[in-house]
């Protein structure tokens, strides 16, 4: 079994699914949390949106629209 | 001793709904309240408040009490006040709506304070909804768990222990359909009893300790904190800086506690949320269950209806199809309702007779309610679509689409609901955009929403375009018709550059955010559409209503009468004038309908604004009319009519008539002409006419500043791009 490795969730392409590790940004972290994206919740990404710069993605089963940047900040392992 | 002594209550008693975004509150609010409704503002903020009165059935079941008698069963009716309040997703707020909650709920002095909360969850979602739900029971508020929603659960298979987790919560957990109206009366029973003895339903315990941190700063500030209990306490400490009702003192108290002891606020909230999720997640696993996969759906519209290609393209569809039904639908209740006004006016006059009454009557009131009236039909239909599309969740899906355009114009992806319902009236666009977090995008969303059109425009350019555009057509495309589109057009472009020249002028270091959620797709729950519709219709009504009939008296009144001795000179020289060029009954009337409507008061601030905007090609009638439309630009219209109409006795011309034979007495050429009519039609898409819009400017934004920034900005690109549009057609 590899060494769990942790990758930020901007660098994953459409179709792959990872369990999120932790965030990055403690702001962007407290709204994320809110929102109940957290440490365990499965994420997928399913599309980008048209004109660049924003993805759709699902964390457990439901759907969310994160901005790159905001990805940016989610560990995934 | 009897138990049912009716004490008087000190004030109505208040039920907040509260819950996340999307749970269902407002569905629920229609569903209990129906159209006794009202909405109003919260004190202080800007946010729109829905309230409405609840009747709960007071039943006072029989009791054995201790020596032996049996109370009676008294039934009664108890009156309470429901609030509906924002969607929140934490006590943690991040856009102005959020902030709205915890403001209220964490001041127990303030009127909405409420002394029951309905929180109000998705079954489908409790994994998520019960974050907010723990910290308002730790704030100690009489609590009823309403899993929304229900509808849902055989649907997809999931199956809930209602009796466990009203056990493992300790709190009385009704399901409710919000849509099919299932549960309703339960919940109104465990309402009046939550009401009746709150005290049976305080939390034993909090499902959240504060940290050692956060202790140290508590004990430090419980004294001078009005908190009921720590967590309450808590949450000033996080918020005093914001919140509306600690004092200047107790902040600078607060703030120097936190950095001697080193509280690190956002650090804290994320433990916290952590430790809450932890506390809850086992509950709700041990109560719900999961079924088949529901969304699937949901993914299989989203890969169509968000596909990177098709996904704009259908959503230019849906906006293409929008407006023409808009157009189509409308125009028969248009026609109808123009109809009514119109004999209505004869009526009157054939009743009345001639007199000054009667013309306050028909041209004053009537013509101006009939203005106002006709566009129901099309603020009606085009709030219809917008509720519909919300409710269905497509507009989520706009803002995600979107959302990378609109920031390169420095806007955010939730300003597509914002300029789509411009279209219809600016007011509630404004009010939308609330739900964005970051303050520079939504200051401009704020200013550049009033350029689109909105529908008190339509019967302007109805009228002008006759003059602008021939009336060709080419196969199906009109020529009239598509230089209407190009005016729709024109403000919508207009709005997208301003913004990016406001981004450009505006600087702002505080980061913006997306992150949206994109609910299911749901059948929507007509009740809902129709409330809104019913709702936005009064509300434009009453609002434009008042104003236009306020300024049709007025204009009548300025237009009948004129500073001492000026209309007697007129009544003379037209006098002699008929004498001398002998001109038939008629034509004398005319003539003295003009020399009069010259000699009165608004003939005087017409001559008086006329050398402004001559290089637009407009004269001083026209002026009269720009004047009185800076109040509300629907009054466009009724000012022509009674510009056009007043003491002539050929009122059963239409007014597009009437306009059509003015003639311009140093050229004499038409004064509708090509040129004119487009320069007013420039002006009239750029110009902000309208007093209500700025009065909501002034309210979101919290101040003049950016009222009259945008009302001098909106003015002057109307000016000059009107001076152009004349200069360059002339
Ligand atoms: N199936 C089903 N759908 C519902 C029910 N109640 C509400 N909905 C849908 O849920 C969506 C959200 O409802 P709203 O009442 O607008 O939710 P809200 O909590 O007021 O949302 P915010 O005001 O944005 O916080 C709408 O699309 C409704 O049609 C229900 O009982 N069953
Ligand atoms: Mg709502």
């Amino acid at each position: 079994m590899p060494f769990p490795r942790t990758t930020t969730a901007a660098l994953y392409t459409i179709g792959t699914t990872g369990v999120i590790d932790r965030f990055t940004n403690e702001n962007l972290a407290g709204k994320l949390l809110d929102i109940g994206v957290r440490p365990g919740s499965r994420l997928s990404i399913i599309r980008k949106s048209p004109f660049g710069s924003c993805w759709y993605v699902k964390i457990d089963r439901h759907c969310l629209a994160l901005r790159k940047q905001e990805l940016a900040c989610i560990l995934i392992k | 001793m009897h138990s049912n002594q009716v004490t008087a209550p000190a004030r109505t008693a208040v039920v907040g709904l509260v819950g996340n975004p999307n749970s269902g509150k407002s569905s629920l609010f229609n569903l209990l309240t129906g159209l006794r409704q009202r909405i109003g503002n919260f004190p202080g903020v800007t946010v729109e408040k829905k309230s409405g009165k609840l009747k709960l059935a007071e039943i006072r079941t029989p009791v054995g009490t201790m020596d032996g008698e049996i109370a009676e069963d008294v039934r009664g009716v108890r009156e309470v006040e429901i609030i509906d309040f924002p969607g929140a997703y934490s006590c943690y707020p991040t856009s102005l709506d959020e902030r709205l909650v915890v403001q209220e709920l964490t001041n127990p002095a303030g009127d909405l304070y409420p002394d029951a909360i309905v929180y109000v969850a998705d079954v489908t979602k409790l994994d998520k909804h019960l974050l907010l739900f723990t910290q308002l029971r730790d704030l100690d508020l009489p609590m009823v768990l309403v899993l929304n929603m229900a509808d849902l659960i055989e649907e997809t298979g999931l199956k809930v222990d209602v009796e466990r987790l009203s056990s493992r919560l300790r709190v009385p957990v009704v399901p409710v359909s919000a849509r099919q109206g299932t549960g309703v009366d339960e919940l109104k029973e465990v309402i009046a009893d939550l009401l009746r003895n709150p005290e049976a339903y305080r939390p034993e315990e909090p499902f959240y300790e504060p940290g050692t941190r956060a202790r140290d700063v508590l004990s430090e500030l419980r004294r001078v904190l009005p908190a009921r209990n720590n967590y309450h306490a808590l949450l000033l400490a996080h918020h005093a800086s914001w919140l509306k009702h600690i004092p200047e003192k107790t902040r600078h108290l607060v703030q120097e506690s936190r950095v001697k002891h080193g509280f690190h606020s956002l650090r804290a909230q994320v433990e916290e949320t952590m430790e809450r999720y932890d506390t809850f997640e086992p509950i709700v696993r041990d109560t719900v269950r999961r079924g088949t996969n529901q969304s699937s759906l949901t993914d299989k519209v989203d890969n169509v209806l968000t596909h990177q290609i098709f996904g704009p393209l259908i959503f230019v569809v849906i906006m293409v199809f929008l407006f023409q039904a808009l157009f189509a639908w409308s125009a028969w209740p248009m026609d109808g309702i123009e109809w009514i006004f119109e004999s209505l006016g004869t009526g009157v006059r054939a009743i009345l007779g001639p007199g000054w009454l009667t013309d306050l009557l028909v041209d004053g009131v009537i013509a101006g309610l009939g203005g106002v009236l006709v566009f129901i039909p099309q603020i009606a239909i085009l709030f219809f679509f917008i509720a519909l599309l919300e409710e269905v969740g497509y507009l989520a899906r706009a803002a995600y689409m979107f959302d990378s355009i609109m920031q390169r114009f420095g806007l955010n992806g939730r300003s597509v609901v914002a300029l789509i319902s411009g279209h219809a009236c600016a007011i509630p666009a404004i009010m939308s955009t609330r739900t964005i977090a970051n303050w520079k995008e939504r200051l401009l969303t704020i200013l550049v929403t009033p350029l689109t059109s909105c529908s008190a425009r339509i019967p302007v350019y109805v009228i002008l375009i006759s003059f602008a555009v021939p009336d060709v057509s080419w196969g199906p495309f009109g020529a009239q018709g598509l230089a209407f589109t190009g005016l729709y057009f024109l403000g919508i472009t207009a709005a997208m550059l301003s913004a990016l020249a406001f981004k450009l002028v505006l600087k702002s270091p505080e980061r913006s955010f997306l992150m949206l959620e994109l609910p299911e797709y749901r059948s929507p729950v007509w009740r809902n559409v129709g409330v809104t519709v019913w709702q936005k219709v009064k509300t434009f009504i009453v609002e434009a209503g008042k104003i236009i009939l306020l300024i049709s008296v007025v204009l009548w009144g300025l237009s009948t009468y004129g500073p001492p001795g000026a209309m007697d000179a007129a009544r003379t020289q037209v006098q002699s004038q008929v004498e001398t060029q002998g001109l038939d009954d008629d034509q004398a009337a005319d003539l003295l309908a003009s020399e009069q409507l010259e000699a009165s008061f608004a003939g005087h601030i017409g001559k008086a604004i006329e050398p402004a905007i001559r290089p637009l090609g407009y004269d001083w009638k026209i002026g009269i009319a720009l004047f009185s439309s800076f109040a509300a630009r629907e009054v466009f219209v009724g000012t022509m009519a009674i510009i056009y109409s007043i003491g002539s006795t050929d009122d059963e011309l239409r007014i597009q008539d009437r306009m059509a034979e003015e003639i311009n007495p140093r050229t004499g050429e038409p004064v509708y002409n090509q040129a004119t009519a487009w320069s007013l039609l420039v002006f009239y898409v750029f110009a902000m006419m309208c007093m209500a819009t700025t009065a909501v400017t002034k309210r979101e934004t919290g101040g003049w500043k950016w009222p009259i920034i945008q009302f001098t900005f909106m003015t002057v690109l109307a000016y000059v791009s009107a001076m152009v549009v004349y200069q360059v057609l002339s």
